[in-house]
């Protein structure tokens, strides 16, 4: 989350330098043709329509100018991403329209110049998205060819270049055309160039950011393996005392004192199974690519070695464990994802089931999928209740009565396993009579998958 | 029973002592080192059957993985079970096959099962 909302900040940061870069690149543009006006003016001598071209050189001044000021002055170059927005949007259709009245008055398709609405259209397409720059450019060529056809039907008049009626040679013609071409591919290749690197810069930008991002969450996924030592390590030393005192090693016992212990202990192997959830959860949540290298595993005794964590809890309340799975079957996964799936399954089905009933673990394979299906006699699961199950930190009422510890993460856990496993997963349950998790795990996945876990 | 001596390895005092007495209960002559190099001279001295020795060290967390290679090295035929809290193996600074001990165990673990792996290899 964090990762992502940085690398917009990246864009944004970037977005408002462009805007500045623009507003340079139209003080650049104003000067070109107040220049061109000037030169052509006081050098040539055309009968161009001076009175509208000055006051719209003056327009684009007094934009800019109040572009520059928005900019500069008030915003201090940092726009909001909804107030870039509007402001590109702004900038573009001024650009267009200025741009546009000086080429209808020059001569409109006459002149040369009028290629200079490529320019316009390479910096839209920087900047915005592919549809929002094909109506622009759609707006754009109907104006053209409605303006066009007017001029052809004599609805509105066309300010002629006229240069072979007024001027003498016809080199004047081939030299506008000149001038008009060359500046055309010098500006095209600054443009292309200038926006190249400025996407090259971002890139850059973005990588030295993940980077530092991998390092941080380098430090944090250290952070969890060091909490995870540090929690675990007095925990066992907790659980090796009340056993010594359990098995009266350091002295005779109360039978009182005993039932006290014997809840003590109990809470702390929930808080174990508390842990456990946090720290797989912190490291599903974790943004790093944890490796999750596979290997060929014989599923049965993956299985076999999850319930054997759980045998001596399951005995004290005289429950059974029944599974089956073929000897042979093997599937290409992760050891510690298909552990983390079995034992949030069963240790949700030991805490939900009442004493003396049965938690059965089946495995199997058809033809593309391996099926491994949990199915316990506990309380079950209201229907109401089931979409929410796989929600993090969702824990229903029923499971807060049973069980008074619990992070509710166990489910969503098993879910994301599931997944990064390509796998998928429901779950059947009656109230009272209880639950049944159906995960369905991709039996071959794909070649590449196989070598990228080679390699 | 005439291999019984057990040489635990571990950094902290209260494993030492709680799996300590509950595996001398069991009948096991127990013998503790709160360091990795008290833990190798002691090889020499007492000459254990067994060692639990504990993988992560706070000063140099692959301590204890070294330390197994180590002793493999001198006394091959010395079963080692390395322990450790963290029960993940993406977790791991290591590669869990490169580690030369007979089995890998995690804490917190319970001294029936202990007991039992213990006897497979006495």
């Amino acid at each position: 989350m964090q990762v992502s909302s940085k690398l917009e900040s990246t864009e944004y940061t970037d977005l408002n330098k462009v805007i500045g870069w623009f507003i340079a690149l139209r003080w650049i543009a104003w000067l070109g043709v107040l220049i061109a006006l000037l030169v052509i003016n006081f050098t040539y001598h055309y009968e161009l329509s001076y009175n509208i071209l000055y006051p719209l050189n003056g327009l684009l001044f007094l934009v800019n100018l109040s572009f520059t000021i928005y900019y500069h002055v008030f915003k201090q170059r940092n726009l909001s991403r909804k107030e870039m927005g509007i402001f590109f949007n702004v900038q573009v259709c001024s650009d267009y329209t200025i741009l546009f009245l000086l080429i209808y008055y020059t001569g409109f398709l006459e002149n040369p110049f009028s290629y200079y609405f490529v320019f316009h259209i390479m910096l839209t397409s920087f900047i915005f998205s592919p549809m929002v720059v094909f109506i622009y450019v759609g707006a754009l060529v109907s104006v053209f060819i409605a303006v066009s056809l007017a001029e052809f039907y004599q609805l509105i008049p066309h300010f002629s270049l006229n240069i072979a009626a007024i001027s003498s040679s016809y080199y004047d013609l081939i030299f506008l055309r000149a001038v008009g071409l060359c500046s055309t591919l010098i500006i095209a290749a600054y443009l292309i160039n200038s926006i190249k690197i400025r996407i090259e810069e971002r890139g850059k930008k973005v990588e030295v950011e993940l980077s530092h991002y991998k390092s941080l969450d380098k430090t944090k996924s250290n952070f969890i393996l060091q909490v995870t030592h540090e929690l675990r390590g007095p925990l066992a030393a907790l659980k090796g005392y009340h056993e010594m005192i359990l098995k009266e090693i350091t002295g005779k016992i109360e039978p009182r004192t005993r039932e006290t212990l014997q809840r003590a202990s109990r809470r702390t192997e929930n808080l174990l199974t508390i842990i456990d959830e946090m720290i797989d959860f912190a490291y599903m949540k974790s943004e790093e690519e944890v490796r999750y290298d596979k290997t060929d595993i014989r599923l049965k005794a993956i299985i076999d070695y999850d319930i054997d964590l759980f045998v001596n809890r399951a005995r004290q309340r005289n429950i059974q464990f029944v599974s089956s799975c073929p000897k042979d079957l093997t599937i290409w996964a992760n050891r510690d994802l298909l552990n983390i799936i079995l034992c949030n399954l069963i240790t949700n089905a030991l805490r939900y089931s009442p004493a003396a009933k049965t938690i059965t673990i089946n495995a199997m394979e058809d033809n593309d999928r391996i099926h491994i299906l949990v199915k316990d006699e506990g309380m079950g699961i209201k229907p109401e209740e089931l979409p929410s199950i796989f929600e993090e930190f969702y824990r229903s009422q029923r499971a807060r009565e049973i069980e008074r510890d619990g992070t509710g993460l166990g489910l969503p856990i098993v879910k994301r396993a599931v997944e990064v496993l390509n796998g998928k997963i429901t779950v059947y349950s009656e109230v009272d009579k209880g639950s049944s998790f159906h995960i369905y795990l991709p039996k071959k996945n794909s070649q590449k998958d196989k070598e990228e876990g080679h390699g | 029973m005439d291999k019984n001596r057990i040489l635990i390895i571990d950094d902290d005092q209260d494993i030492l002592e709680t799996t300590g007495s509950l595996l001398s209960y069991e009948g096991f002559e127990i013998y503790s080192a709160d360091t990795v190099e008290r833990g190798i001279e002691m090889i020499e001295e007492i000459s254990p059957h067994l060692i639990l020795l504990d993988i992560m060290f706070p000063e140099k967390k692959t301590r204890g993985f070294d330390a197994a290679n180590e002793i493999k090295e001198k006394y091959p035929d010395l079963p080692i079970f390395a322990f450790t809290a963290i029960n993940r193996e993406y977790a791991f600074d290591f590669a869990k096959e490169d580690l030369k001990a007979e089995e890998f165990i995690n804490k917190p673990v319970e001294t029936d099962k202990l007991v039992k792996l213990i006897r497979k290899y006495l």
